[in-house]
């Protein structure tokens, strides 16, 4: 079935192919698409074809290979000019072309062969006659013209440079048509990329049709879809022809599309810019690479100021994937082979947010199958998806994940239709969506669903009522007093939980009386633990939610905790990580108990002082739970903060009691997870509450050293029970191709993902080693990574002190950087809190992709043009202000700027900003003490229209409230904490800065490449 | 009396002890991984049988020790020095919400330690068949001797 797919999905490219086929054997194929365009442009020279097509037929199956393969070819391809075969062939093309081809095409033939000459002879050593072939060969691995010169026999070169400029339009753009249905691809380079990208599907190496072992079997299949190809074919079997003496040559051609990046006509690619022309992207260093005047422009580094780009090709190749807000791979291309995954330094994994929120109208249609009960595959029990097929006229259906042949039962039957597809298919949802969700009937339940239980358990030492926590509105709780502490016995163990709509007044004037109730109250010592206890026992029956208000350190009683983290002495050793550790075992049992009757916790620390999330975070950590902190909470300010994310964390939608596995074909496994969640068993994850807010990531290995599928389908699925009480499974299938090139494997990959899966790792690792080991790690990966792409292509792309990475890839080095400076793995003792050290990485380990992106490489807005603009309306407000580089250098003194990271907002109010905004914001408070003022509507233009922005802002991430902190310039050292310290491209504290990250992975890259 | 040969049984019947121990920790540590059972029921039952286990080995190593079996105690000497840093590290139970993680590592320490206590078995047992032949052989010579005046 796979093979179809892709075949289909290829087939534009195909037909120029098809013509091929004809004259030549069949292993051509892959090279052939490349040809055909070539080929058209050109016809002049007939006369040659026969010669040609019995070489190019032997050397077909080569073709195949390297085309498949777009590896760095071997350094003794290069030799090009020396091999022995060639030169005969060569000679003549060398001097002989030119005279040739005296035709109008000439200048574009004649470019062919100096480009050419590396490319064609590496295949020909082998295979004198592989024109055909080395074109597909070169089609795919050499699409940088500019290299090409370097490597030429001295006796093409001298023709080159006049041949460079030639682009024949007429090529290009007959290539282009050829092509209708390229895939989208990334912009940026110019006219020329989408020729490029022409060039280069033919070749992927990753569908099947093209390995060489199914070549010919696909191939067949091609020819008879697409006679109309063949007129264009022939042409080229003639120009073919007209170019076998110099066998190279032919080679050349299949380049011409890639290397116009220019429009036809322009002057000669010059090196730098042409490098572009690649389906990589690279950054070009001055001529001494490394050296502190890199000839780099820093504004024209990439960076992600679009946000998240979800990759869009996975998508619409597998249009019946579920949509990538619940399932993103970090490659849309599976590795074929374990060398391959060796070979891929990145992770190899998958980010599951099972219940993201849908936008309205793509909400996850509900299947009941009533009586039938729910189809799932008989062995792997995987539920029935879109990419099930129904055989035998409708009565079995062979599971995708696991390949047995299942029996339709006599409800769910229905008849197939000459394609071979259910005539009821669209009917049903589970068959044509990704994403479905399935009623589960009775036999999925431990116990009937329970109803939803929240417990609060509050804080009321001391410090807690100083700081008018106890005063923040609860919005709906239930709660429980405990008094004991060594010997916890639970009073009235069936009267201490009410339901809510039932005793409102009651829980209303608790929470009235509690901050009166401990007015008096002096306790500084707080029993944690046996508090702890107590609420387990009062809800282990129902399980639930049980909300943790802390305010000071735990000191009373079993689960105590001591200050640790004063000391200094302990960084820089090996024993700092044991800092960000849980120090008593307790909280780890507590956790896996908690987790074991289906009880979330939540924890919202307020202190000040040093609490020791580590510690309490572990209650979160593993219940699937969160942790939200306030530090130094004082109910003036962040009571709004409060109230929202509490609010949230009660109203959104949560599955209850949740389950969730994934699912994944023949010969691929999960190996390792990565979140906030418990293992039930090796692929079974625990969740007593999720919803729409935690992401689970997860690593795949290969179980075999070869994958024979060609396609790898994974399914999550998610048994929960809703807070109506309704126990459902939450399905999401989605395929991805298996190829055999890691290059491909590069294209395909997803920055969102792998940062997702790198950030966690990274943070793990912190919790058992020293936070240099985990940046080190991580910069340590990003060099592998890169260094294995630029072998890739050095060698046939001559790419010089040029940096090269994947389109895909092109933020990766920035968000790299940024993770490196996040708050949990940033610096040492001194540059971040170790409890809020702590808190950010229990959240970003929950964190779903687009809002982790958003944490690393935050929105930065300036905004006060907008703000004196009078005309302008809080919905242009997006087309008005763009997205700035987190650097200093973005920030002008006469400006007004916002920085907004997802979890707050800043505004930064630069020095010389005119009194008037600052007047009509602030209102006459503008030039006290920024840390005491709040903005407000101020009743004129400006002030609303700032409100509106800040309200969109909010309102376009719920999952936490972005409390806004005013900043002025110059005002330390808040300036440096809300904002300096978090513009990432900066240089601050002896950490690198973008430009200077860039050049110390690139020398690393070179030092050993 | 015998005492060398009841000596001897003793340190066998220790050693079956152990190999026994490290069987069903290695047991239940596949069973977990076969999902026959949960983490919780195998870290509690692992978890229960580690320190009796650990102290056992100690009481062993002291007892060779004291009875002077230098060699027999240099060589179960290494184990019960492992035993003790993990149990000052507080490292020596398994954690059960990170079992999975630690399961290969855990098993593979455990098979490591089962082989050790199958060899140390074969040793007792050829050292308590030693005594034995010893003992009888010391009884022979005695009754001989007695027979001779």
């Amino acid at each position: 079935m796979g093979t179809e797919n892709t075949s289909s999905a290829n087939t534009p490219p195909r037909p120029v192919a098809t013509p091929f086929a004809a004259p030549q054997s069949t292993p051509f194929s892959s090279s052939r698409p490349v040809a055909g365009p070539a080929a058209s442009a050109f016809r002049p020279t007939p006369g040659l074809a026969p010669q040609t097509a019995v070489p190019l037929s032997s050397s077909g199956p080569v073709v195949g290979s390297e085309a498949s393969g777009y590896r760095p070819m071997p350094p003794g391809r290069y030799s090009g000019p020396s091999v022995p075969p060639p030169p005969s062939s060569y000679g003549p093309t060398a001097g002989g072309p030119f005279p040739r081809f005296p035709t109008p095409q000439f200048p574009s033939t004649t470019q062919a062969p100096p480009r050419t000459l590396p490319v064609g002879q590496p295949v020909l050593p082998s295979h004198p006659a592989g024109q055909v072939s080395s074109m597909t060969a070169s089609i795919s691995p050499l699409p940088q013209i500019p290299s090409v010169p370097m490597g030429f026999p001295p006796q093409s070169i001298s023709s080159v440079p006049s041949s460079v400029n030639a682009p024949p339009s007429s090529i290009e753009s007959s290539f282009f048509s050829s092509r209708p249905n390229l895939q989208p691809w990334s912009p940026p380079m110019g006219p020329s990329y989408p020729a490029a990208r022409g060039t280069f599907q033919p070749a992927l190496p990753g569908y099947p049709g093209r390995q060489p072992n199914t070549e010919s079997a696909s191939f067949l299949g091609h020819q008879g879809g697409y006679e109309p190809p063949r007129a264009v074919s022939a042409p080229f079997v003639s120009h073919q022809g007209g170019y076998v003496p110099p066998p190279p040559l032919g080679a050349p051609q299949g380049f011409y599309p890639r290397g116009q990046m220019q429009p036809p006509g322009s002057a000669p690619p010059t090196g730098a810019v042409q490098g572009l022309i690649e389906d990589f992207s690279s950054l070009s260093f001055g001529s001494v690479p490394g050296s502190f005047d890199p000839g780099l422009d820093s504004k024209a580094l990439p960076r992600p100021l679009e946000g998240d780009v979800e990759p869009s090709s996975f998508a619409e190749m597998y249009p019946m994937n579920c949509n990538a807000r619940f399932l993103r791979l970090t490659t849309s291309a599976i590795p074929s082979s374990q060398s391959l995954v060796s070979r891929w330094h990145l992770p190899l994994g998958a980010v599951v947010c099972p219940l993201a929120e849908a936008p309205l109208g793509e909400e996850v249609p509900v299947v009941n199958f009533g009586t039938t009960g729910i189809i799932r595959c008989r062995r792997c029990r995987t539920y029935v998806n879109p990419y099930v097929t129904f055989t035998d006229g409708g009565r079995k259906w062979r599971c995708n994940i696991c390949a047995l042949l299942n029996d339709v039962s006599g409800d769910y039957f229905a008849h197939l239709d000459a394609s071979g597809r259910r005539i009821d298919l669209d009917q049903r949802p589970e068959l044509i969506k990704g994403s479905v969700e399935f009623i589960a009937p009775a036999e999925h339940m431990v116990r009937p669903p329970m109803p939803p239980v929240y417990v609060f358990l509050i804080d009321v030492s001391i410090s807690a009522v100083r700081s008018g926590m106890l005063e923040s509105s609860l919005t709906q709780p239930q709660m429980m007093v405990v008094s004991d502490l060594d010997d916890i016995f639970i009073p009235l163990p069936d009267d201490l939980l009410v339901n809510l709509s039932e005793s409102r007044t009651v829980v209303d004037a608790f929470l009235e009386s509690l901050p009166t109730m401990f007015q008096d109250n002096v306790n500084v010592e707080s029993a944690f633990g046996p508090a702890l206890k107590a609420a387990f026992m009062i809800v282990s029956q129902l399980g639930g939610k049980l909300l943790i208000f802390q305010n000071t350190l735990p000191s009373l009683g079993v689960g105590r905790l001591r200050l640790r983290g004063d000391d200094i002495r302990v960084y820089e050793t090996d024993k700092e990580h044991v800092l960000r550790i849980p120090e008593d075992p307790f909280y780890k049992q507590m956790a896996a108990d908690f987790t074991k009757y289906q009880i979330a916790v939540n924890v919202y620390a307020f202190s000040d002082k040093y609490t020791d999330i580590a510690s309490l975070g572990t209650l979160a950590k593993y219940t699937g739970g969160q942790v939200y902190y306030y530090p130094s909470f004082h109910s003036a300010i962040q009571k709004e903060k409060l109230r929202h994310e509490l609010t949230r964390d009660l109203t959104r939608e949560t599955a209850w009691e949740a389950i969730m596995r994934v699912r994944c074909g023949k010969g691929v496994r999960f190996t390792s997870y990565h979140g906030n969640f418990m293992l039930r068993s090796t692929d079974l994850l625990a969740l007593p509450a999720v919803d729409c807010d935690k992401a689970y990531a997860m690593q795949l290995c290969l179980e075999d050293t070869l994958l024979t599928t060609q396609t790898v389908y994974f399914q999550v699925a998610l048994l929960y029970t809703s807070s109506s009480g309704e126990r459902r499974f939450r399905v999401h299938t989605a395929a991805a191709p298996v190829v055999t090139e890691l290059g491909e494997m590069y294209r395909q990959a997803d920055t969102g993902a792998i940062m997702s899966l790198f950030s966690r790792l990274a943070i793990e690792k912190s919790l058992s080693y020293k936070l240099e080991e985990a940046r080190n790690s991580v910069q340590q990966r990003i060099v592998k990574a890169l260094r294995e792409y630029r072998n890739l292509y050095a060698v046939q792309h001559r790419v010089g002190s040029r940096m090269i990475f994947p389109e895909s890839l092109r933020f990766f080095i920035l968000y790299g950087l940024a993770l490196c400076k996040s708050a949990p793995i940033r610096g040492g003792y001194a540059d971040v809190q170790l409890d809020e050290r702590c808190v950010a990485g229990y959240t970003m380990m929950a964190l779903p992709v687009k809002r982790l992106l958003k944490l690393l490489y935050p929105n930065f807005m300036r905004i006060d043009e907008y703000l004196l603009q009078i005309s302008l309306q809080a919905d242009e407000f997006e087309n008005v202000c763009k997205r700035l580089p987190l650097t200093a250098e973005s920030l002008d003194s006469r400006g007004l700027y916002i920085y907004d990271d997802g979890f707050r907002l800043v505004i930064w109010f630069g020095r010389m900003l005119s009194p008037d905004i600052a007047k009509n914001l602030l209102g006459e408070e503008f030039a006290t003490d920024y840390s005491r003022v709040t903005l407000c509507d101020r009743d004129n233009d400006m002030s609303r229209k700032l409100m509106r922005i800040l309200k969109k802002l909010t309102e376009t991430d719920q999952s936490y409230y972005q409390l806004t902190h005013l900043v002025r310039q110059g005002e330390q050292p808040r300036e440096g904490f809300f904002l300096l310290s978090n513009l990432v491209e900066d240089q601050a504290g002896g950490v690198n800065g973008y430009l200077e990250w860039i050049l110390q992975i690139h020398r690393q890259i070179q030092q050993n490449a | 009396m015998a005492w060398e040969p009841i000596l001897w049984v003793i340190f066998l019947v220790m050693t079956m002890v152990l190999v026994a121990s490290n069987m069903y920790q290695l047991v239940c540590l596949s069973d977990l991984e076969a999902d026959y059972m949960n983490p919780y029921e195998t870290s509690s039952r692992v978890n229960a049988v580690i320190v009796p286990e650990m102290v056992l080995h100690g009481v062993f190593c002291f007892v060779l020790f004291v009875t002077g079996h230098w060699i027999m105690f240099l060589i179960t000497l290494p184990i019960g020095c492992y035993n003790m840093m993990l149990f000052m590290k507080r490292k020596h139970l398994i954690d059960v919400t990170e079992v999975f993680r630690s399961l290969n590592s855990e098993k593979k320490n455990r098979i490591a330690k089962l082989g050790f206590y199958v060899i140390l078995f074969a040793l007792v047992i050829i050292r308590l068949v030693l005594s034995v032949m010893n003992h009888i052989i010391d009884e022979d010579d005695a009754v001989h001797e007695s027979a001779m005046f």
